[in-house]
């Protein structure tokens, strides 16, 4: 029999033994606070993929994020003004709080002609909490990406800001808040654009369709219900479907449809679709072609199961959801890319999983890249004109919609089965649990771009990493005077 | 530290309680839903849909019982309670096995069969917990009476 302890021998033990379990909690509660103020280019750890190293810290000659511009003597061709507002919205009837851009939710379309410079001026009225806008989708100069805490501060209550941009990619595009995004995009402080070719329209029926999920009610462009678009028989149409919410939405329709463009990007060589729905990720686009029939009879573009765009006369019936949705892998024809993935000379992993541990002090079940929990997540860097491969997996239990700011990257494989259809150009994809990716840019657009879930929710609770290229630094921070809160 | 032990562990019962009711009004939130005409999807899932608050709470409150298992066992260290050291070991590793079944449920849907299924032990082992403050200290070595 074990001799018996004294009571002082059990208090000792007791000890030890609480020591031992609260200790290394300690040491992993203190590692993941992050300071009041802090810079992005301070956190986490550098991940060269391999490429060269160096030239990467607040080295003097860095030049500033924040002197990324648009040639600044250069004339605007198009110029908007916004006005952010925090107030109640009427959705549905019902009154729900949210934002405003000029009065509504979503803000007005900017519709813009190819190679136009947009100079867009944003005021906030009303926002408590500061507000900012970021073009999803675009590739604008670093300055103009309106992350707050990273290319700019916040803009408070009065304050102003100017975002600048040539409008060199046609096709369709969304605008929202970057500063405490997870609330502000939820609550309608967003907007859409869509930049036309040069020649104008390619269509005769043109449709915006913005998705979005206001306290869980599903609109289109703000309204519950179906959006009700004239025209005649025969014409054609593009309906421009963005899913701004935080999950993935469901598009079909009644009648045979094209995939013109995926994230603002053509097509190649589109085929009719007619037994598959298409899969659009949250912050993603899919522009749908359909033809009205000779016979004058109304086709019903299906946006989920709750709403609909109802193209000429009369009110047919919502068709059933296929069973399952076209493969983007191998939709279209292939054709050639504009620049050799074999040639890419960084090679990045992104691997998302989630386990149990601390984020800003916080204990809990959290997501995690490489392994790390934010603030310790990489800092993926690359060099000007760098060929970049990013493998992509997701072992987390749960769906991703990973956006990269700044850049389009094209699908090469999913799951190690290569692409074989038009070339899959994105900037938002929706990686489903178990499902891997491997996605190929080209670093042309300097500056420090995020790469993070776009459930904002998600990123909120720090899945967000960053791509920042050699020689560039910002002067703003996380938090601090300016209050920037990008997530 | 008796009584804390027992607080512990009857607070332990009385979160997973909570946690069942939470999951039981989000499921019938979200049918009221769908049958007056809602879209329950991803998207409307992540945007505050009637029931969904109480899907995260549900989530977050997991994470609570694994602090308060664990308290109760640092509580266990000094409480001299019949075997109560066993028994908060017992409802950490429940309080573990159940947030682990929770995560793997996303993966694999009939794990959230056996996720249901654990609470009700997770729940009966804290109680278990909590009733072992009433049972007779074990017995005592008799000591010696001091003579002058």
């Amino acid at each position: 029999m074990a001799p018996r302890l004294s009571k002082r021998g059990r208090l000792v033990v007791a000890l030890i033994a609480t020591v031992a379990i609260l200790a290394p909690l300690a040491w992993l509660w203190q590692s993941s606070l992050v300071a009041k103020s802090y810079s992005v280019m301070e956190m986490g750890y550098l991940d060269y993929g391999g490429g060269p190293a160096g030239g990467h810290d607040h080295e003097a000659g860095a030049r500033s994020v924040a002197d990324i511009t648009v040639n600044t003597t250069r004339k605007a061709d198009l110029r908007v003004d916004l006005v952010a507002a925090q107030q109640n919205l009427i959705i549905g009837g019902k009154s729900v709080p949210g934002y405003t851009l000029n009065g509504t939710s979503p803000g007005p379309t900017i519709t813009a002609r190819e190679g136009q410079l947009v100079e867009v001026h944003l005021r906030n009225a009303s926002v408590k909490a500061g507000v900012t806008l970021h073009w999803h989708g675009y590739d604008v100069p670093a300055a103009m990406d309106g992350v707050a805490g990273v290319t700019q501060d916040e803009v408070p209550i009065g304050g102003e800001f100017t975002y600048r941009f040539v409008a060199n990619q046609i096709g369709t595009y969304w605008y929202h808040s970057h500063q405490v995004s997870n609330p502000q995009v939820i609550g309608g402080l967003f907007g859409t654009l869509v930049v036309l070719p040069k020649a104008g329209r390619g269509d005769p029926v043109d449709v915006v369709a913005a998705a979005h999920s206001y306290a869980g009610m599903k609109t289109i462009n703000g309204e519950v219900g179906d959006l009700k678009v004239p025209a005649k028989p025969g014409q054609q149409v593009r309906v421009r479907v963005i899913n701004t919410d935080n999950g993935p939405i469901e598009t079909w329709a009644d009648t045979p449809f094209r995939v013109l463009a995926i994230d603002g990007f053509p097509v190649n060589g589109p085929t009719e679709v007619t037994d598959r729905s298409v899969t659009v990720t949250a912050g993603g686009r899919a522009d749908l072609g359909v033809t009205v029939p000779s016979d004058g009879k109304a086709v019903r573009v299906q946006i989920s199961k709750g709403t609909a765009v109802v193209i000429g006369a009369g009110d047919p019936v919502a068709p059933p959801q296929p069973a399952a949705a076209l493969d983007l892998l191998s939709y279209g024809r292939p054709t050639a890319l504009p620049f050799d993935p074999a040639t890419a000379n960084r090679h990045f992993d992104y691997s998302i999983g989630h386990r149990p541990g601390f984020v800003r002090g916080a204990p809990g079940l959290w997501w995690s890249i490489n392994g790390h929990l934010y603030p310790h997540v990489p800092m993926y860097v690359v060099r000007e004109g760098d060929v970049v491969i990013m493998h992509i997996d997701n072992h987390s239990g749960e769906l991703h919609p990973m956006h990269l700011h700044g850049h389009h990257a094209v699908v090469l494989a999913r799951n190690g089965v290569a692409a074989t259809g038009s070339p899959w150009w994105m900037d938002s994809v929706n990686v489903l649990e178990g499902e891997t990716y491997d996605i190929a840019f080209v670093a042309n657009n300097p500056g420090i771009w995020l790469d993070h879930c776009h459930h904002l929710k998600h990123a909120a609770q720090g899945m967000v990493a960053h791509l920042m290229y050699e020689g560039i630094d910002t002067p703003y921070r996380i938090g601090g005077a300016a209050d920037n809160r990008p997530d | 530290m008796k009584t804390t032990y027992r607080v512990l562990a009857l607070i332990i019962a009385a979160v997973v309680a909570i946690q069942a009711a939470a999951i039981g009004y989000a499921v019938f939130a979200q049918l009221h839903w769908i049958e007056n005409g809602g879209t329950l999807d991803k998207a409307t899932l992540e945007s505050s849909a009637p029931g969904t608050s109480a899907l995260f709470f549900h989530a977050l409150e997991g994470y609570a019982v694994f602090l308060v298992a664990l308290a109760l066992l640092i509580v266990s260290f000094f409480a001299k309670i019949p075997h109560g050291v066993r028994w908060a070991v017992i409802v950490l590793v429940c309080a573990f096995v159940q947030i682990a079944l929770g995560a793997l449920s996303r993966m694999l849907a009939p794990i959230g069969a056996v996720h249901g299924a654990v609470a009700l032990v997770l729940f009966g082992v804290a109680v278990t917990a909590a009733m072992r403050v009433h049972k007779p200290a074990a017995v005592e070595e008799p000591t010696p009476a001091q003579v002058a």
